[in-house]
């Protein structure tokens, strides 16, 4: 996790004493520990969406003391994703704690508002940071040549093993199957257009276009598989080492389904995450990740599906971002991350104008 | 813009007060941040957003309007091209803002009409739709600033 977060703030730091008081009587009675105390609670600034504190804890049981440090999320009043339900995601991140899949050991959740106000769950903090997919300064990736060469084969590897979860063995059939054959896409298109008329916003007329074309080109796919539905650079933890970097952290499971799994190779290639660059997850070229998945997972990379999915991630950020919008817009959130994406969302037509290819009607 | 301005700045001022003035210890700073919303607040009913570039939006989707009906029409359905000139009509001339949803409504509701007609005769009617989006996400483009999003995400 990045050493950069910022103290929590404003009414949160008023209440951090009373914060910091309840985590610790909530982690005593779940840890069975004699006494908790919470250390540098902190709260992050990466996530858009679920409220996010960082902290340590001092753990004494009977002469022994131990030092822990956790990350606890929580439902935000408002939000990218609302409506909002933690559990789903705790439910899968609990059930994957032992699995070699780097995703953050996650043992706790509570509903109960008297707890922490609103339902929360607690997950184990791994090492690294995350790095934010925008360009440097000079106009370069997030990521060096050495970084990117070492962390692209393990990405690769990490979705394939996300993807080779024996989901029904896991106990996460709760999440509901897709029905067979164009099941799993027409869901998401679905999902996501319901999504997009919830935030009751004129419609960008590009943005309309990209949904009818979603509606008339859905693709077939003969395997349902868990979909991470947000793997991307920004939800990987990574320890930076040059050429011995290593993902050590797979985060932000909350629009986790079950699905197609080139969904997430295309949420992760697409020109979302490429920080104005032509490397898919800012790692290597998409051709290339796919080429890496294809040889981790065993799996043909079909690349109308491919295309089809990154049409989608374009669509479902728009979405997002609508929700987010409107919700700044309705007063119910004094987030301004909500606000910038009235102008964001600019750009992510322009790129979906792009991928829909409008700009060939101008000689572009 | 989908927030619209008077939104947008109360949006402001609520975070600024709530959210960041409890965090600045500097009386000086303290002092600036009230300014700023002092400034903000009486902002909110002087302003409206710009004239031309909705004008010019307007001006655009209704051209395309135009194009697509004549392509329906010309394709035999003269039912969907009368659809399309209504709802281009339909439109109101002022103000602005409103003129150029309703006709961005207008185009949408075109891509739905001529997903009835054969694809090859749904083309040139595309085609003009397709120009006007990427027209449309051009002069977006032209007007959005280099993005904070770094400082933004890293605080």
């Amino acid at each position: 996790m990045s050493g950069e977060e910022r103290r929590v703030s404003g009414e949160e730091r008023r209440a951090s004493a009373s914060l910091e008081d309840r985590l610790a009587a909530f982690l005593a009675a779940r840890l069975g520990a004699d006494a908790v105390r919470v250390l540098a609670l902190e709260r992050s600034t990466e996530g858009f969406s679920q409220e996010t504190f960082r902290f340590d804890v001092e753990v004494a049981c009977g002469k022994q003391r131990e030092t822990k440090s956790y990350v606890a999320k929580r439902e935000p009043v408002a939000g990218l994703l609302e409506p909002y339900d933690l559990e789903p995601e705790f439910r899968v991140l609990h059930a994957l704690s032992q699995d070699p899949l780097p995703s953050p050991p996650t043992p706790f959740f509570e509903r109960d508002p008297a707890v922490l106000d609103r339902p929360f769950y607690v997950m184990e903090c791994l090492p690294g940071e995350v790095p934010v997919p925008a360009p440097k300064p000079d106009g370069s990736g997030p990521l060096d040549d050495a970084e990117r060469k070492a962390l692209a084969p393990q990405v690769a590897s990490a979705l394939a093993r996300l993807h080779a979860i024996d989901w029904k063995a896991a106990g996460l059939g709760f999440l509901g199957a897709p029905g067979p054959g164009r099941g799993a896409a027409e869901r998401e298109v679905e999902r996501w257009a319901a999504r997009i008329r919830a935030a009751a916003l004129p419609t960008p007329p590009v943005l309309a276009e990209a949904v009818l074309w979603l509606r008339e080109n859905l693709p077939a796919c003969d395997e349902i598989t868990l979909v991470h539905g947000d793997f991307r650079i920004g939800n990987w933890l990574i320890e930076r080492a040059g050429e011995r970097s290593r993902l050590t952290g797979l985060l932000d499971w909350e629009m986790v389904h079950l699905g197609d799994p080139l969904e997430d190779l295309a949420w992760c290639s697409c020109l979302l995450w490429r920080a104005s660059g032509p490397n898919a997850g800012c790692l290597v070229p998409p051709d290339e990740l796919a080429a890496l998945y294809a040889v981790a997972s065993g799996r043909t990379v079909d690349a109308a599906r491919v295309a089809f999915y990154e049409v989608l991630a374009l669509v479902k950020m728009s979405a997002i971002m609508l929700t987010g919008i409107r919700a700044f817009r309705d007063g119910r959130t004094t987030d301004l991350r909500m606000a910038i994406f009235d102008h964001q969302i600019g750009f992510l037509m322009a790129g979906l104008a792009m991928m829909r290819g409008h700009f060939a009607a101008i000689g572009g | 813009m989908l927030i619209p301005p008077e939104a947008l700045i109360d949006g402001c001022m609520r975070t600024l007060i709530e959210a960041v003035l409890p965090d600045v210890s500097s009386r000086f700073a303290r002092g600036q941040l009230y300014a700023v919303a002092d400034v903000l607040q009486n902002l909110r009913d002087r302003i409206e957003p710009k004239r031309a570039p909705l004008e010019e939006e307007a001006r655009s989707a209704g051209e395309a309007l135009a194009r697509v009906a004549a392509v329906l029409g010309e394709a035999g359905r003269a039912d969907l091209a009368a659809a399309v000139r209504d709802a281009a009509a339909a439109a109101p001339e002022a103000p602005p803002a409103e003129r150029a949803e309703a006709l961005e409504r207008a185009v949408v509701e075109a891509f739905a009409q001529i997903s009835a007609l054969p694809a090859e005769r749904a083309e040139p009617a595309r085609r003009a739709l397709a120009a006007h989006l990427a027209q449309q996400a051009l002069r977006e483009v032209a007007l959005l600033k280099a993005s904070l999003l770094t400082e933004i995400s890293k605080g």
